[in-house]
């Protein structure tokens, strides 16, 4: 008999607040997937391939995007579906939805195989096709999910990035997922990680065009293994609470709920939250509490809400109180992950002064609470290494490399941008 | 719940500065008693019309839009609209939402960009995108795009024109900078140092 899945735990730095001062606190919650269910056969899923065929494109990259397609569909039971669309600035539908049985396959290998690169990148209608076929045959209990590959800028079309976060959250919001994958040097990040992050999935950055197959595989392997679809973290605290979050997570709030949308969850995925909290004023001895719980597409995950309270101290009490050391490390971490995915903009457009004095003010505020904890002060000397190195120009791949390391450090995934498990004990 | 309340009373449920909810009150947004003093009384219907514009914002419309919207509903519909449950799913599927998108805006969640509280900017209205049209922010100097040959043909969209937008920035809960955007490259580095500094300033201690 299996104890019932309990994948959210809740732990705050410190607990007393000030009476007079609208004190600030932070809460970590780690959350895990759910485990892949026994016996049960997992529910089909339906992906759409969207990829980038425009000029840049040409030769060995598109040879092995084709290659990646392959290795994709190759994982797929008969009855998941997939389609694949190309685009460059015209959006050509390879292989219409359908699902997965060998000739189906062989159809759509065959009419890709004659696709060439051309022209600019509409990318926005390319995905938007992709995510039409999915929509159009969607898997009822499994995952529908458009994976987006690019080498480049969308350059044709919707172009807004802001409009295209938007179109991934309502796209997410209706039950269709988007995960991203940038090729090289060329392309957006920030565009690709608003839209994965907005579309409930994930981003990925492929550094040499080599290893678009594996990345492609592994993230067909990962839609296969979700457990959890569109999950969120919601808290629930009294009006004058204001909560925000400190990974960056997409998040809505509304008086009293503020709801932090993860995503899609593999089994036994960890995920971590960090969640800033800013106190109302009050009278000593009265406390405040907060309600952590998750919630899936599917209805809610595990145990009833967890709390935390907090209680209104005198300032004496206040500065005295222990701290939960465990807490400011991963508060810290995540801080100067922020200002590390940050600083490829600024050391890009050129502002070598922001890049240093923004890393350096991170690891200011981090050393005012380190003490003598040797995980604290090694963050603050990597901050402070780090505003040397981006105060004079860095090549783009670097660059690229620097923000997809701090992106995964934030949304806890490996190097190679697979989700990270939680070991099962 | 009281059935009309004050200005702060009405600021704290909503969870909207009552300078915000003044200039609503001015833009004719939320209905006012007309001399409003300090012991002025709201209907509780101000209060849920307070709560859909915030709803409303937070998903970019611009006001004018939040205007017409509220404009077409009666106070019933705006309660039921701003309930504090979370609102149901989507009326529409996925699929419906990328059809229209792909056909361009003409449903009430494709078109409008995202316009921050705007104290002074004119509100233009809205040009709507062909299908592989142009992006509304893309500048009027950049060549226009060729179309789709897969693209449901429409006449050519006109060429926005240019707008200056104000954003808003918030430098903590009740303090916040209006900057009119496009600045000079020498202005957004001083607006960025303001920012830092004003940002340090008004922190409370934290880690």
């Amino acid at each position: 008999m299996t104890a019932p899945f309990d994948g959210l735990s809740v732990r705050t730095d410190r607990t007393l607040i000030r009476p007079t001062y609208h004190s600030g606190r932070y809460v970590v919650a780690e959350i895990t997937g759910p485990p892949a269910p026994a016996a049960r056969r997992r529910p089909p899923a339906s992906i759409a391939f969207v990829l980038d065929r425009s000029g840049s494109m040409s030769g060995e990259k598109i040879r092995l995007v084709k290659e990646a397609v392959r290795q994709g569909i190759d994982r797929l039971a008969p009855d998941d579906r997939f389609a694949v669309v190309v685009y460059d600035d015209a959006i050509d539908v390879v292989a219409g939805s359908t699902l997965a049985t060998t000739d189906a396959r062989r159809r759509a290998l065959e009419a890709l195989s004659s696709i060439d690169a051309r022209n600019t990148t509409n990318l926005a209608e390319g995905w938007l096709r992709g995510a039409e076929q999915v929509a159009a045959h969607p898997a009822v209990e499994g995952v529908d999910r458009v994976l987006l590959l690019t080498d480049g800028l969308a350059n044709v079309g919707i172009t807004d990035p802001v409009e295209l976060e938007r179109h991934a959250r309502e796209l997410r919001a209706r039950g269709v997922s988007t995960s991203t994958f940038g090729v090289g040097q060329d392309f957006d990040e920030r565009l690709l990680v608003a839209m994965a992050d907005a579309g409930g999935g994930a981003f990925r950055y492929i550094a040499n065009a080599g290893q678009i197959p594996d990345y492609i595989a592994g993230e067909v392997g990962e839609v296969l293994e979700v457990t959890a679809r569109d999950v969120s973290l919601v808290i629930t605290s009294p009006d004058r609470v204001a909560v925000e979050p400190v990974t960056p997570y997409p998040v809505e709030t509304r008086s009293g709920r503020t709801v932090v949308r993860i995503g899609d969850l593999v089994a036994d995925q960890a995920v971590r939250v960090v969640l800033r909290l800013r106190f109302p004023l009050g009278e000593t001895g009265r406390e405040v509490g907060a309600g952590f719980e998750l919630v899936g597409r599917d209805g809610a995950l595990g145990q009833a809400a967890r709390t935390i309270a907090w209680t209104y101290a005198p300032n004496s009490a206040n500065e005295v109180q222990p701290r939960d050391v465990a807490v400011d490390r991963v508060v810290a971490r995540t801080y100067a992950d922020r200002v590390l995915r940050e600083v490829v903009r600024w050391n890009r457009e050129g502002d070598y002064e922001r890049a240093r004095r923004e890393l350096g003010a991170v690891a200011k505020r981090i050393r005012g609470y380190a003490g003598a904890d040797p995980e604290l002060r090694a963050i603050v000397h990597e901050l402070e290494r780090e505003a040397e190195a981006w105060s004079h120009e860095r090549l783009e791949d670097d660059r690229k490399l620097a923000y997809a390391s701090a992106h995964y450090s934030m949304k806890m995934r490996s190097m190679e941008g697979m989700a990270v498990r939680r070991p099962r004990s | 719940m009281p059935t009309d309340l004050t200005l702060a009373e009405l600021s704290a449920l909503a969870d909207v500065p009552t300078r915000t909810i003044r200039y609503y009150l001015a833009q004719g947004l939320v209905p006012g008693p007309g001399r409003e003093g300090p012991g002025t009384r709201y209907p509780v219907s101000a209060l849920h019309r307070l709560r859909l514009i915030r709803q409303l914002q937070r998903e970019h419309l611009p006001l004018a839009e939040i205007r017409k919207r509220l404009g077409a509903l009666s106070d019933e519909e705006i309660e039921a609209l701003a309930e504090e449950a979370s609102p149901g799913p989507p009326a529409d599927t996925a699929l419906e939402y990328v059809r229209r998108v792909l056909a361009g805006p003409s449903g009430p969640l494709a078109g409008p960009l995202p316009e921050p509280l705007a104290e002074a900017a004119p509100v233009t209205p809205m040009v709507p995108d062909m299908p592989s049209g142009p992006s509304l922010l893309r500048r009027a100097s950049e060549p226009a795009p060729s179309p789709s040959p897969s693209a449901v043909s429409t006449p050519p969209a006109p060429v926005p024109p240019e707008r200056s937008q104000w954003e808003r920035i918030v430098l903590e809960p009740d303090v916040e900078l209006h900057v009119r955007r496009p600045l000079s490259r020498i202005a957004n580095k001083r607006v960025e140092r303001l920012v830092a500094f004003a940002r340090e300033l008004l922190e409370e201690d934290h880690p």
